[in-house]
């Protein structure tokens, strides 16, 4: 039958028993001695919390498993929602750019339906298969390894992170399909 | 009593509210005790295993209304197995059998199969009310059996629930013929929700006052809906994600403020701080406001919004309101009854979101507050002793301190002083949860001062036997006391045995209390349940020769006039 056979109580804090020193014994009894690890845990600074303390306990604080999911699931959210990535977007021959965030957008569609918005142009899509006419652009970026690459064929989930962007007549390229 | 006919003591007996008062009378004599059980039309049974359903049903043929909970309430903290047992089915068979009148069931913390349900859902034909809170074991296919066949259905109320999903189509199956719906919550669901069938559901139904939606429906639905359903009351808003430059704002705006007699908020599952402004239109005739799962919207937003809300009596909120945002909350809802600050950053190196200030703030502003549940990261005997003094009516208080066993940081002593003057000033006092740094001297506070206190909740608390003998002593109206990782022993839970037959339950956990100490409580006491709950581990060599002297993990004792359960699964001995 379970249950605690050494002498510690589980309410001493006391260095002999800090996680990090007692690993082995965590291991052997894995919910003995949580209740220690935690009030440690928690009253440490910082730096030890985070090193693999996704160790949150599923018993403290105490609140129901649905608010607890939420908060979970939406705190790796958060970080995402509130980091922004401005970049600037240029139209050929005009030298006054503009300025976007691509982590507000919802993948190449926000992407082009902004541009449009904002430069009143009509932005040629890699994915659709269209006759370019004098009027339409093409969306340009510069690579890593500094060749000018348009827009669109890499998935937008790989993290699609330019310095700059150009909208360039099409007429200059001879890309349309 | 034996002048008068038995109809007019049965006449009398219906001016008795509670089910306390009903509990009594029935003692008085064989008469009152007839006239009682077949006139009584409601049942609450707050531990399944009290008592066998077949008793209840037999004693109470005439049963309308019946109210039952399972678990104990730490497994809402994952602190009690999976499977330990609050199985739903025996008392929806009972009652099935012996009580066809049934109308009403309520819930809590039980294992509801969707084999129950549909059980219930055949069995009754004046079935009208299904509540279930934080139970688990069943599907959607059991809501689509509830919506098929219970034709006069007026509250379909899930709280908290795990619901297995097995699609959309529940929602269809309420037929065209269903027309009474008052109350309808399924905002604990995750799966997909068919839109068109929540809408015309919505539409047909003229008296639905509360409609809780889940996070899959749309802004673009709840537009539709509040369109069709102005006259809803307390509303749970589903997702509420929208762009707010989009047409789908306005819309749903414009028809917030059509909605009139919305008095309660709840949902924003994945609101952005700028939605908000769409139910400003409302804000001022709000209520009831629940935003604690929007952890999105941040401090200053909470403000804008909160600003208007002056007729608040119930707000339940996140700690990134702050400090800050407390002081806000103060000034504006003179109203305020019922507090909830849940924490937004658990997991431990956040910022500090709220501390004693905050709640000084608000227990000032809010003279009417009198229900708290308060997750903070410090708290000082000074504030709660000015929080004791601006609000002395308190039914409920619940304080968590997220880092257990943290002194004061001001003075660094324990909280016994603090807590110590919610007590002594709060006699209405029924509900109290403890927390931080704690000696058995607070114990000796509640055992004193706390003479209506009903449930207790102890954490990581205590110096010794002392503590726990203080509050057995002293509390005479405790029902429920549960105590976690606190160092009581076997000296504390056999020193008055008596005592907890006069309670509903006790639960210990990761306390100092053998597996002798156990035994020898349920054999002094037949007529408690002396359960001990014991997870297996394979490691664990000690497991095949258990010792008395061994500490019990887990224990859970409750007076029973059942005996000792049949569905107990093999982990738990009861002894």
């Amino acid at each position: 039958m379970g249950g605690r056979k050494d002498g510690s109580p589980s309410s001493s804090i006391d260095s002999s028993s800090h996680p990090a020193l007692s690993t082995a014994s965590s291991l052997s009894q894995p919910r003995r001695d949580l209740s220690t690890d935690l009030r440690l845990g928690l009253s440490l600074s910082t730096s030890s919390l985070q090193d693999g303390s996704s160790s949150a306990r599923d018993d403290w604080p105490p609140i129901k498993p649905l608010l607890r999911s939420t908060l979970t699931e939406k705190g790796h959210q958060i970080q995402r929602q509130s980091a922004t990535f401005f970049v600037k977007v240029y139209m050929e021959g005009i030298p006054i750019g503009r300025k976007l965030d691509l982590f507000a957008l919802d993948g190449y569609d926000g992407l082009i339906k902004t541009l449009r918005r904002m430069f009143r142009a009509s932005i040629m899509r890699p994915d659709i298969a269209q006759m370019p006419t004098n009027k339409d652009h093409v969306l340009t970026y510069e690579d890593k390894e500094g060749d000018w690459m348009m827009v669109g064929d890499v998935p937008w989930e790989y993290d699609f992170l330019p310095p700059l962007l150009i909208l360039l007549p099409s007429i200059l390229n001879s890309i349309c399909h | 009593m034996t002048y008068f006919p038995e109809e007019v003591v049965e006449h009398i007996f219906d001016f008795l509210a509670t089910h306390r008062d009903r509990n009594t009378v029935s003692t008085v004599c064989k008469t009152w005790y007839r006239v009682e059980r077949l006139s009584r039309r409601s049942v609450f049974v707050g531990n399944c295993y009290a008592v066998h359903p077949e008793r209840v049903v037999a004693r109470f043929p005439g049963l309308r209304s019946l109210t039952v909970k399972g678990k104990p309430h730490f497994a809402d903290f994952n602190l009690v197995p999976h499977d330990w047992g609050g199985f739903a089915l025996p008392w929806i068979e009972a009652a099935a059998r012996g009580c066809p009148g049934l109308e009403e069931l309520r819930m809590k913390r039980m294992v509801v199969s969707d084999e129950s349900l549909e059980l219930l859902a055949r069995s009754f034909p004046n079935f009208k009310v299904l509540v279930l809170i934080s139970c688990e074991g069943f599907s959607t296919d059991g809501l689509a059996a509830i919506a098929t066949y219970c034709r006069v259905l007026r509250e379909l109320d899930l709280q908290e629930n795990e619901v297995e999903d097995r699609g959309p189509q529940w929602l269809s199956c309420f037929p065209d013929s269903c027309t009474s719906l008052v109350s309808l919550n399924f905002a604990c669901l995750k799966g997909e929700v068919n839109a068109g069938s929540l809408e015309r559901l919505v539409a047909r139904c003229p008296n639905l006052r509360t409609l809780r939606l889940s996070r899959a429906v749309s802004v673009d639905t709840l537009s539709k809906i509040l369109a069709r359903a102005p006259h809803l009351v307390d509303l749970g808003t589903g997702s509420f994600t929208i762009d707010h430059r989009a047409e789908a704002y306005h819309k749903v705006m414009g028809n917030f403020i059509k909605c009139k007699s919305l008095r309660s908020l709840s949902g924003f599952w994945d609101a952005a701080p700028h939605c908000l402004p769409a139910v400003y239109p409302i804000c001022g005739n709000l209520t009831g406001l629940n935003l604690s799962y929007a952890p999105a919207i941040q401090c200053a937003d909470l403000i804008k919004l909160i600003r208007q809300c002056s007729k608040l009596q119930r707000l339940w909120i996140l700690d990134c309101i702050g400090d800050k945002g407390l002081a806000v909350v103060a000034n504006t809802c003179k109203e305020l009854q019922e507090l909830r600050v849940f924490p937004s950053d658990f997991y431990g190196g956040g910022i500090a979101a709220v501390t004693e200030e905050g709640l000084v703030a608000v227990s000032s502003g809010c003279p009417k507050l009198n229900s708290l549940l308060y997750f903070c990261n410090q708290m000082t005997n000074a504030a709660l002793i000015t929080v004791a003094k601006n609000c002395p009516h308190f039914t409920r208080f619940r304080l968590c301190i997220l880092d257990p066993k943290k002194p004061d940081p001001v003075t660094n002593q324990p909280l016994d002083e603090g807590f110590g003057a919610i007590v002594q000033s709060c006699k209405d006092l029924r509900r109290l949860s403890l927390s931080g740094l704690l000696t058995d001297r607070v114990f000796l506070y509640i055992g004193m001062y706390a003479e209506r206190l009903e449930m207790l909740s102890i954490a990581f608390a205590g110096d010794s036997d002392k503590g726990m003998v203080y509050v057995l002593n002293g509390c005479k109206n405790l029902r429920k006391l549960e105590i976690r990782d606190s160092p009581f022993g076997d000296a504390a839970l056999l020193e008055d045995v008596g005592k907890y037959e006069t309670m509903r339950s006790l639960w210990m956990s990761s306390c100092d209390v053998t597996l002798g100490g156990c035994k020898a409580l349920a054999a002094k006491m037949p007529g408690l349940n002396v359960e001990v709950i014991n997870e297996m581990d394979e490691s664990d060599e000690m497991e095949e020769n258990p010792c008395d002297l061994d500490k019990v993990e887990k224990m859970y004792v409750y007076r029973t006039v059942a005996g000792p359960r049949n569905d107990a699964p093999d982990f738990v001995w009861t002894l």
